[in-house]
């Protein structure tokens, strides 16, 4: 067993509700290639796929279980752990790279204290480098959930940060 | 077939071959790392690219690309000899080398393939991959290091084991194979993956840093458990069996084995061994000399009718035949039989009365044959894995459509399109009747179901047994019997399959009839894909009744003979192999039976529990240490020899009923040939086969038959108790009888017994996994392990019977359901 999932097994999962993974699956349950409308319902009403769900998932659509952790860990958009309220993502593409993203990177380390692709104990913030969101002329660029800041300065990472710290949670 | 040119080679090949296939057809090697005749083309290596000139010289892959008319091939042009090089190197760059230490080297496909094409150096750089190794089971290594992403592992588990623990995880640059959350392995250890993993990836542990491939002798056997009739290739150094190897064109199931074939070996060699024989002094098992123990048995067999004998039908043909001839001609008693004589009736009872011959009418090949399966009950995975196997590969490679009978659900049940009907536990022969009076009913018999005697009386005898009643007493919808009725009706080829065991007591000659019937009004029978498949618990159940190891002509059976022990009717009891005391139904019974019976004369391997009573033990051989034949499930006739030489103290139980033979002034045969010489005279099937003839692949002894209907008695279901389960017993993957407690490898995954629960239950009885949990029934009460299972409907319970340590026939009297509770 790695590292990380040996740390995975000692996190407690927090109790899960499975009737709610069962209504999505009721849904497309008679439908040909359900599995990933399946998983991205799931994720969307969990937030991430949680394993007990993705077991519950191989059991009622009959298929392997080794095979869905395969797809869950193909796409980038399936997240197998808890994520934050707020997901800021800094584009790392190569205009937002010559226009200083990394620097913009390491702020928003520093300020959150956690590194790429991580979640704040309090599941308020996660962090993610991506490789473009495709808003080349507003480079270096920051999106938190579906708001994009342009030109992105390290001033602005800490009013965005202290600005989504006092935003409510629920 | 279409026409083809290789390597300036005019060639035929069907037209559904691939470029590889026609290459092979035709004697031209192409080299491959991810194919696998067994599985389906994937391309994933490039290891066998070959030009083809109408693709403009491309270099394409040979394993995936049909041929097509006119094709000209070439395999081996200084361009593709480049290719596959740079191939080579481009798996070497991650691979860490670490070749002295590997137990696949010698064995190894990369090994060889960069041997043979002399890439001594490499152009390009690269980090070693840094994956932890998976020690985490005890019988299947996995070091992804050595990993060359040829999906082998995973596919053979997909396609043909249908577990699917491996798979592809992390997709991409980081790609590699896995289980599901990057966990450890947990699976049924078949070993499938171990034997088509190209590279030193996934090894078996109980062979690592035993011995170098190469120093291994290779010797082919056939498989000493389950009724299957898989063949064997054992490594053997130094008079020991350290590992089965895997040979991909192996007797009928191609090399395939199950957990207890590739890792139950281990008892070949084993410590515990008994070395020489034991004679019981002032109430202790002392050694003693040959001579010395073979005179005081045969002064006791002088006894006559009270003697009587339970044989294995572990021994050989040859053997038990020969200990027939003792019993009969020499001792003079007729008091013999193997498995407790209820696990053989649905052969010398139900078939024979059925269909006129104590054999099935159905061969294993013709599973895949077939194209309607009826498996009654999951377990016939669990009892005859490899059989399982071909279930999977029918349903998934051919569309064979499967439904199941079953008590509870298996595995057979998740197969693409499989219908389960799970009935109330023993409720079996009345919905097979139900199904026959629903075919007579609505017309659906074949036109020569009339002419069998016994059909004008068989609609009568049905009347009983209407869909809707059947449907009330089954638990089942009269509606899903019907369709199932019209889907084995419809069906062009149509085989049920049954197990039959100790475990099994449900599974009677009236099961057996009932079935029977099924196939004799579709028409189901004597052709290719059809009939009725019996499987059989042991290596040689199959042959202890065709030596006619069974009480006949006013003989005792197996359980006759056990309360003659008790009330004296039987003086002496020679028990060659079994192990009554575990196997046995009312184990409070058989103990009072053996405790009572003046003389105990055990012939075993190993000092059971039944052996340690004994008044004399005797030391005999396994299968890998004599010579003889099996005959499998499906009559499959097989000869195998020794593997290594026996202890010095060891005899064959040939020898051992040979010398008691001549110790009653009897003639013994020369050998266990002329032996079968005699056998195959006399035998119905087995005429004209011989150890020579048989030899190479072992040959089907013919099954000639007289069918007839017979009216099979439906026991009336055990009515359902408040508070208490319907426990069924049957048999774990992992084991086969007693026997496979002394196998290491099932006993690594699989070490006592337990009881399977539903989910329901378990949470009104407050029972989590792995809970002790008392068992208690009418006859007794026992400990036992909980699992918590999906598959077992509400008010069922499930354990399986092997276990010394925790004998379930403590609770269980030999009822097809017992009724117990269960609590913490």
């Amino acid at each position: 067993m790695s590292d990380a999932v040996a740390q995975q097994a000692e996190e407690k999962e927090p109790e899960v509700d499975l009737s709610i993974a069962d209504a999505v699956i009721d849904k497309y349950i008679d439908i040909p290639g359900n599995l990933m409308p399946v998983l991205q319902g799931v994720q969307d009403e969990y937030g991430y796929i949680p394993r007990i769900v993705a077991d519950h998932i191989a059991e009622r659509l009959n298929v392997y279980p080794s095979q869905i952790y395969g797809v869950l860990t193909f796409y980038a958009q399936f997240h197998l752990k808890p994520r934050g309220r707020f997901i800021i993502r800094v584009c790392v593409g190569t205009a937002c790279h010559v226009q200083g993203a990394p620097r913009i990177v390491e702020t928003f380390f520093d300020k959150l204290g956690i590194g790429h692709a991580e979640t704040t104990p309090d599941l308020r913030f996660t962090f993610e480098k991506v490789a473009c969101l495709g808003a080349c002329g507003m480079a270096p660029l920051a999106m938190v959930n579906d708001s994009t800041y342009g030109g992105m300065t390290v001033q602005k990472v800490g009013e965005i940060v202290s600005d989504y710290s006092q935003r409510p949670l629920k | 077939m279409v026409n083809l040119t290789i390597d300036d080679k005019q060639v035929t090949a069907p037209k559904t071959a691939t470029i590889y296939d026609a290459a092979k057809l035709n004697g031209i090697k192409i080299p491959i790392l991810c194919h696998d005749k067994k599985l389906k083309p994937f391309g994933a290596c490039r290891m066998c690219l070959v030009e083809v000139e109408q693709m403009k010289g491309r270099q394409i892959p040979a394993c995936t690309t049909p041929v097509t008319e006119g094709m000209i091939i070439r395999t081996s042009t200084p361009d593709i000899v480049k290719a596959r090089k740079m191939v080579l190197e481009l798996l070497l760059l991650n691979h860490p080398l670490d070749c002295p230490v590997c137990d696949k080297s010698g064995d190894c496909d990369l090994q060889n393939l960069t041997y043979e094409y002399k890439v001594n150096s490499n152009r390009f750089k690269d980090e070693k991959f840094n994956h932890e190794i998976d020690y985490n089971n005890p019988l299947i290594e996995r070091d992804m290091n050595r990993c060359v992403l040829c999906g082998k592992c995973a596919r053979i588990c997909d396609e043909i084991v249908s577990f699917g623990a491996l798979t592809f995880i992390d997709r991409g640059i980081e790609t590699k194979i896995g289980c599901e959350f990057d966990d450890a392995l947990n699976c049924e250890f078949c070993g499938s993956c171990i034997s088509v993993c190209p590279v030193g990836s996934l090894l078996a542990r109980p062979f690592k840093h035993k011995a170098r491939f190469w120093a291994l002798t290779k010797h082919t056997s056939v498989c000493g458990y389950c009724g299957t009739g898989c063949n064997l290739t054992l490594g053997v150094k130094d008079n020991k069996v350290l590992t089965t190897i895997y040979d991909e064109n192996q007797g009928f199931h191609k090399g395939q084995l199950c957990v207890r074939g590739r890792f139950g070996y281990q008892f070949i060699n084993s410590t515990k061994r008994l070395t020489t024989p034991l004679v019981k002094k002032n109430n202790r098992l002392v050694e003693a000399s040959w001579d010395e123990a073979l005179e005081i048995v045969a002064a006791r067999l002088k006894g006559g009718s009270d003697v009587a004998a339970l044989a294995t039908a572990r021994l050989t043909n040859e053997e038990l035949a020969l200990f027939k001839k003792l019993l009969l001609e020499d001792v003079g008693t007729k008091n013999f039989d193997h498995a407790a004589g209820y696990a053989h009736a649905a052969l010398t009872e139900g078939f024979a009365r059925s269909f006129g011959t104590s054999a099935s009418s159905a061969t294993i090949p013709d599973i895949q044959k077939s194209d309607f399966l009826l498996v009654i009950k999951t377990d016939a995975y669990e009892t005859h894995p490899v059989v399982g196997f071909e279930i999977n590969m029918a349903v998934k490679n051919n569309g064979v459509k499967l439904s199941i009978l079953s008590d509870k659900k298996g595995k057979l049940s998740k197969l693409p399109d499989a219908v389960t009907l799970v009935h109330r536990p023993g409720s079996e022969v009345a919905v097979l009747n139900a199904i026959a009076k629903i075919i007579l009913d609505e017309k659906l018999a074949d036109g020569s179901a009339e002419a069998i005697p016994g059909f004008a009386e068989l609609g009568q005898a049905l009347a009983a047994f209407d869909a809707d009643t059947v449907a009330t007493q089954s638990g089942l919808a009269a509606a899903d019997i019907k369709k199932l009725a019209a889907g084995y009706a419809a069906a062009d080829k149509g085989l049920i399959l049954f197990p039959v065991g100790q475990a099994y007591a449900g599974h009677t000659a009236d099961l057996a009839s009932a079935a029977a019937n099924l196939a004799l009004l579709t028409g189901n029978y004597g052709k290719e894909g059809c009939g009725v498949l019996c499987l059989s618990e042991k290596n040689n159940s199959q042959g202890a009744v065709d030596m006619g190891f069974y009480a006949q002509d006013g003989g005792l059976n197996g359980l006759q003979i056990l309360e003659a022990c008790t009330n004296g009717g039987v003086k002496t009891l020679f028990i060659a192999g079994e192990n009554p005391l575990t196997s046995y139904p009312d184990r409070n019974k058989v103990k009072a039976a053996l405790e009572a019976v003046e003389f105990l004369v055990v012939s075993e391997l190993f000092l059971t529990e039944t052996a340690a009573m004994a008044d004399v033990v005797l030391p005999v051989c396994s299968f890998a240490e004599k010579e003889g034949t099996f005959t499998s499930t499906d009559r499959r006739v097989q000869f195998f020899k020794p593997a290594i030489r026996k202890g010095a103290q060891i005899r064959t139980d040939f020898e051992v009923f040979s010398g008691l033979v001549k110790c009653l002034g009897g003639q013994a045969p020369a050998s266990p040939a002329a032996l079968f010489g005699e056998i195959a005279a006399v035998t119905p099937g087995y005429q004209g086969l011989s150890h020579v003839s048989l030899r190479k692949d072992g040959a089907f002894a013919a099954v000639s038959m007289t069918p007839a209907f017979v009216v099979p008695k439906a026991v009336a279901p055990v009515a359902a108790e408040q508070g208490k389960l319907a426990l069924v017993i049957g048999s774990a993957l992992y084991h086969s009888g007693t026997l496979s407690q002394y196998g290491e490898g099932p006993m690594h995954v699989c070490q006592e017994g337990y009881i399977e629960v539903s989910r329901s239950d378990a949470a009104a009885g407050k029972i989590t996994e792995n809970d002790l949990v008392t068992v208690s029934s009418a006859s007794g009460s026992i400990q036992l392990k909980a699992k918590v299972s999906l598959r077992i409907p509400a008010g069922v319970a499930f354990a399986p019977y092997h276990f010394s340590n925790t004998p379930v026939t403590a609770i269980w009297a030999g009822q097809p359901v017992t009724m117990v509770t269960v609590s913490k």
